[in-house]
């Protein structure tokens, strides 16, 4: 039976319920919300006239979990306007709607009895072909289905989702015994495709393997911290970036996601794994739970391990706790000899960073080796009993957690046999199998040979292959594999298949130089010539952030306007090519795609956006305009859906128009493709990829559909305002200045871009060409870069990286 | 020279911005209604009778363009010898179309007149749909700025006069409670004339259709208030700013007509006259502090007629924004007067909302009937004007 899901009903509209509806219709899915009914009419809703016969008080629950969805932070929607797709409702009345959708996921309160109950009625409406999950965290398929009809338990799996579902790239699916093996293989296949989720398959075990492995990771860092009675900013500066962590540590971690929370998740565990070695660890610590009883349950309470206050002068203070005296003193910045050395590392990678730290001298290094062996031990005793592989634990450290290196690789980072011997120093009981392994001489769980990435796997053995998706293009691999056609340091042209090539930045924050320009020109003539097109794309965090503005504050303040002016020609021209090429380019960005990033994303002949695609035309932040061809692309945007004739016969474009200005002018940066389609810098017609795995394969099936019938685009011609823009430009500048919403400087950088947008001293309604439009834009660029001001502001963001208002 | 009387005053509901009781029809097709309203009230009169429409209007354009006066005199079905025009003053328009009326019939060039203001601001946006300020101009040099957003020109009054943000709350609530009194007392019920109002609804077969209300009540009253919530409020116009949507005027949706004739006709067809325009006047000031223009157009019209505040009954004084509207009070010595419920004593457009073309003829019609109520002798109505002008009048009561 072939598989698809248009339609999906979440049952529950809590946190999880509601943001994991709102990520579903990212994916462009329609989704029924449904909840409970409110228990009783408050007095409130009686004087409002309802009744319990009113719909909005029967699906009250669904609703302001919506409600909440839509108002939550970071966004759980691309675009509110996505809450369209979503149809709320309640138990009692709408479970009907449920025999017309191709999904059930249920995310109510984690309760057996309740959960049960509800799957007894879904069971009678859902068809025979509907998928229903559940997204516990802990409460094991078997008993969730235990009452089951043998048609729905082979439907029937664990999809648990990690919170923020939209941003965690986690996704853990949990095949119940009977479940179809082509559900667990479609269901895998639609939230990595159209999801965008890494997905683990987890054995049916309490916490499944994320949790059960995060647990013990910071039980296991937390009852060290206490051993060795360091302080609590003391851990978080250790296991934190230097080991491929997320800044906030430990402690700030446990402090957004809620003490109360995590007591659960112990308490639960500790319950339920009567047999695990460590069970004991999953007590939690006395202080902890003092905490817990005086409400100190971090952000939500506005105080955890940490505080924020105020001080005598109104200076924001970070306080930490003191766990012996329960107080709260000021946070240090706690330096650590083998800390600082790692981090001179960092560009080397966290694999660099972790071993520096494990081969260190000093108490963190001492904590850190016996913290990392301990959860090496942990996490080689879970393989096979949560997760089949130990590619499993790995991927859900990474994705659900946000390490940079899984237990495995951060294994394979310090040294198998280096870590062994540590063990032994410890007197740690090492693993069996793993001394078995060493002992046949195999030296790291994970080995690069020339056909692919194997990982050694404890039940054979010996290395196995990964399994390779045709889908997931790694353009390192490729590269490995001979396929770089061209390259230099600041970017490559790597041949990913089937006559298409791929153009990757690889510059910090790929920022824009002059060996990615040259690249750009270079790979225009290579695939002109010897492919069907073209691909930009990369597996940076970051598609592009923008301009090397260390340079453009060289130049300028040498006075070399000559260089300045190559600069942008350089720029504007490799742009100009990308679009004007007789083969498709398309480009692909992701995360930020900034300033020049953000014009470069603009000039293929078609944009496929990662779903997270952070874009904007920032320049005005340091002073500048946008000169590679930004201004002149986003006006084109606005005005190329007016047909022929209208420009002529009157039609107004001031509102089109003053959305550019805006845009520019406020620098504005979408939260999501979906938004930079709002704004105006993606085309609405295009497609978004939430895939970051499958999107450079995404946008090669984009060329290789174009290339079958490509014709280059022809030049263009846009209307613009002329003067009479500028007027209005003036109109609202005034307002904005005397609103102190803008300085003066800002002033006379937005003039400028309210010029290059008129289009010149021209007539309103006067058609310009690209070419106009780009002198404009190197005129006010070079112009800028002249004054005080503008040098003034790229100098205080070098130094730190936030814009000067002056 | 003749006189010139009006025999009768009306005006539609204020309706509110959007979500008001106007949203969906057409400023035409309400006007007409406050129009046959208007002459259904003096059934005496024959249509014909009628010489001309002076229609004020704010933002003359789209279903208000097309020379608005003439469209209504046509729409309500006047005979096609009625002629029409239509007046802008901005904020004004309203009382200037009924001043333009009053000069016209004592200069004896028209018997009859009916004379007032339409606004949908709803339908229309501020500064018009297609707003084009010259470009060539240098505010910044000093030339006084006519395109100045409304906003910034509040802020201004209340940061160069030092109007606290409190004092402007408060003059806020005060403005909703009073009208929410009047509202329950029924004060407006003679003044308005109830209008067939359309909106549109998705029936139960998910079909668009559009249905037909009676829109009688003023809708953007808000009460009750508190001052502690109006205080959370940050102002839209201007960072750290302290005029808020809760101490600014409305933008509202209306009409408003008043009948004007020589005293003669009235006697003729036998009505009894209510009112004079006696006084009217319109003084300039800087743009960019417009608000102030009732503290400079009420002296002037006072001393044009030779009078002082104290032979002022009641004031209907425009609150276009509270920080405008305390100024120009303090600034005539009428707080007392304002405390005792002389000047706006039925609240103002901070609740009942400032429908720009329209404002001076609603005012009008609820001066006039308020002084009906009270038995008063002389009333001024007087509001602040966009690009910077004061307007005022001085009715006498007949």
């Amino acid at each position: 039976m072939a598989y698809e899901i248009k339609k999906a009903a979440v049952l529950g509209a809590g946190v999880m319920g509601a943001a994991i509806a709102a990520h579903l219709t990212n994916a462009g899915i329609e989704c029924a919300l449904l909840d409970i009914i409110p228990f009783e009419l408050t007095d409130a809703d009686k004087a409002k006239g309802l009744t319990e016969k009113s719909p909005e008080w029967r699906n009250r629950f669904a609703q302001t979990g919506l409600a909440n969805a839509l108002k939550s932070k970071p966004a759980s929607f691309f675009s509110k306007k996505n809450a369209s797709l979503i149809k709320t409702g309640n138990f009692d009345d709408n479970l009907n709607w449920l025999a017309d959708v191709d999904w059930v996921i249920e995310a109510v309160v984690e309760n057996l009895k309740i959960k049960q109950e509800l799957f007894s009625k879904v069971e009678k409406i859902v068809r025979p072909d509907c998928i229903v999950t559940t997204n516990t965290s802990g409460i094991p398929m078997r008993d969730i289905s235990a009452n089951f009809g043998p048609k729905l338990k082979g439907q029937f799996l664990g999809t648990h989702f990690f919170n923020p579902p939209r941003y965690m790239k986690l996704l853990e699916v949990i095949p119940g015994e009977e479940t179809k093996p082509e559900v667990v293989r479609f269901m895998t296949d639609f939230c990595e495709t159209i999801l965008g989720k890494g997905v683990v398959i987890s054995k049916d075990v309490p916490n499944f393997v994320g949790n059960r492995i995060g647990t013990y990771d910071i039980s296991n860092a937390v009852h060290l911290m206490l051993e060795k009675s360091l302080r609590i900013d003391e851990l978080d500066a250790i296991i934190s970036k230097a080991l491929g962590r997320p800044g906030s540590g430990i402690f700030g971690t446990l402090d957004i996601v809620g003490l109360d929370t995590g007591q659960n998740v112990m308490k639960n565990l500790y319950a339920a794994v009567p047999d695990d070695e460590m069970r004991e660890m999953f007590v939690q610590a006395d202080f902890m739970n003092k905490m817990v009883e005086r409400k100190w349950l971090g952000n939500k309470t506005k105080q955890g391990f940490y505080k924020k206050t105020k001080d005598a002068r109104g200076k924001s203070v970070k306080l930490v706790i003191d766990y012996n005296t329960m107080e709260y003193l000021p946070a240090g910045r706690p330096r650590f000899a083998s800390v600082s050395s790692a981090l001179k590392k960092s560009d080397e990678g966290a694999a660099a960073m972790i071993k520096e730290i494990f081969n260190g001298a000093d108490v963190a290094a001492e904590l850190a080796r016996e913290y990392l062996c301990n959860n090496f031990i942990y996490a080689a005793n879970r393989v096979p009993e949560i997760s089949e592989t130990i590619v499993g634990i790995d991927n859900a450290m990474k994705w659900g957690y946000n390490h940079q290196l899984g237990p495995f690789e951060t294994w394979d980072a310090v040294g198998v046999r280096e870590a062994v011997d540590v063990m032994k120093k410890l007197k740690k009981k090492v693993p069996e199998k793993v001394q078995e392994m060493l002992k046949k001489k195999f030296e790291t769980f994970y080995l690069q040979k020339e056909d692919g990435r194997y990982y050694y796997d404890f039940s054979k053995k010996d290395y196995v292959k990964l399994e390779t998706d045709s889908r997931i293009i790694v353009l390192s691999d490729l590269k490995s594999q001979n396929k770089k056609v061209a390259g230099n340091g600041s970017a490559s042209l790597v041949d990913i298949g089937d006559g298409v090539a791929c153009l990757e930045f690889h510059t910090k924050m790929n920022a824009i130089d002059d060996g990615m320009i040259e690249m750009i020109q270079k790979s225009c003539d290579i695939v002109e010539k010897d492919f069907v097109g073209m691909v930009v794309g990369n597996h940076g965090v970051n598609f592009s952030a923008g301009a090397n503005i260390f340079k453009v504050l060289m130049a300028a303040q040498k006075g070399d306007w000559d260089l300045l002016e190559q600069q942008v020609d350089a720029l504007q021209t490799a742009n100009m090519r990308m679009k004007y090429l007789s083969k498709p380019v398309v480009t692909a960005p992701a995360g930020l795609a900034l300033g020049g990033g953000c014009e470069m994303a603009m000039h293929g002949v078609k944009c496929l956006p990662h779903g997270e695609t952070y874009m904007g035309l920032v320049e005005v932040g340091v002073g500048l305009i946008p000169a590679g061809g930004g201004c002149k692309e986003l006006a084109l945007r606005m005005t190329e859906g007016l047909p022929e004739g209208v420009v002529e016969a009157g039609q107004n474009m001031q509102h089109l128009y003053m959305k550019a200005l805006e845009n520019i002018a406020m620098a504005k940066v979408s939260t999501s493709a979906a938004e930079a389609m709002e704004l105006g810098y993606i085309r609405k017609t295009e497609n978004i990829s939430l895939s970051r795995d499958q999107h450079i394969w995404n946008a090669k099936q984009m060329v290789l559909g174009l290339q079958k019938f490509y014709r280059k685009p022809f030049p263009v011609l846009i209307p613009v305002m002329g003067e009479n823009l500028r007027g209005l430009a003036e109109a609202m500048f005034y307002n904005m200045l005397h609103g102190n919403y803008m300085s003066e400087y800002d002033m006379h950088v937005a003039r400028k871009v309210a010029y290059i947008l008129s289009g010149g001293d021209c007539a309103e309604g006067t058609f310009v060409s690209e070419k106009e439009l780009l002198d404009l834009e190197k005129e006010s660029f070079l112009s800028l870069c002249g004054e005080k001001k503008t040098q003034d502001r790229i100098m205080y963001m070098l130094n730190t990286g936030k814009p000067l208002r002056n | 020279m003749s006189d010139a009387v009006i025999v009768e005053s009306v005006r539609s509901a204020g309706a509110r911005y959007k979500r008001g009781g106007l949203a969906y029809t057409r400023a035409d097709d309400y006007a007409i209604q406050v129009l046959k309203g208007l002459l259904a009230r003096v059934p005496q009169l024959k249509p014909e009778d009628v010489d001309d429409i002076i229609v004020g209007c704010a933002f003359p354009e789209a279903e208000q363009g097309m020379n608005l006066g003439r469209v209504l005199s046509v729409g309500a079905g006047l005979p096609v010898t009625t002629s029409g025009m239509t007046v802008n003053r901005f904020c004004s328009s309203g009382i200037q179309a009924i001043a333009d009326a009053t000069a016209k019939i004592r200069a004896g060039w028209s018997d009859v007149i009916i004379a007032g203001g339409v606004e949908t601001m709803t339908h229309i946006p501020m500064g018009g749909s297609i707003l084009r300020p010259n470009p060539d101009w240098d505010f910044d040099a000093g030339m006084p700025n006519v395109y100045v957003s409304m906003g910034i020109t509040a802020e201004n009054v209340a940061a160069d006069y030092k109007i606290s943000r409190e004092d402007m709350d408060k003059f806020g609530l005060e403005s909703n409670r009073r009208a929410y009194e009047a509202i329950k007392a029924g004060k407006f019920k003679e003044e308005t004339i109830p209008v067939m109002a359309t909106r549109y609804t998705i029936s139960k077969n998910g079909k668009r259709i559009k249905e037909k209300f009676v829109f009688d009540t003023d809708d953007g009253v808000r009460w009750p208030s508190k001052l502690e919530d109006m205080a959370k409020l940050k102002s839209p116009f201007k960072q750290g700013g302290n005029v808020t949507a809760a101490n600014s005027s409305q933008m509202t949706d209306g009409a408003a007509f008043s009948l004007l004739m020589t005293p003669e006709k009235a006697k003729e067809i036998g009505v009894k006259p209510i009112a004079r325009l006696a006084y009217y006047a319109v003084a300039g000031n800087r743009p960019e502090e417009m608000g102030v223009g009732p503290s400079y157009a009420i002296p002037k019209v006072l001393k044009m007629a030779g009078l002082t505040t104290k032979d002022i009954d009641v004031f209907e004084i425009n609150e276009a924004f509270a920080s405008q509207c305390l100024y120009s009070i303090r600034q005539l010595g009428l707080e007392d007067r304002y405390k005792a419920g002389d000047v706006n004593p039925n609240g103002g457009a901070i609740a009942l909302g400032h429908p720009l073309g329209c404002t001076g003829a609603k005012l009008t019609a609820q001066l006039l009937h308020e002084m009906k109520r009270r038995k008063s002798k002389r009333g001024i109505v007087s509001m602040c004007i966009g690009g910077g002008m004061g307007a005022a009048g001085i009715y006498e009561m007949l």
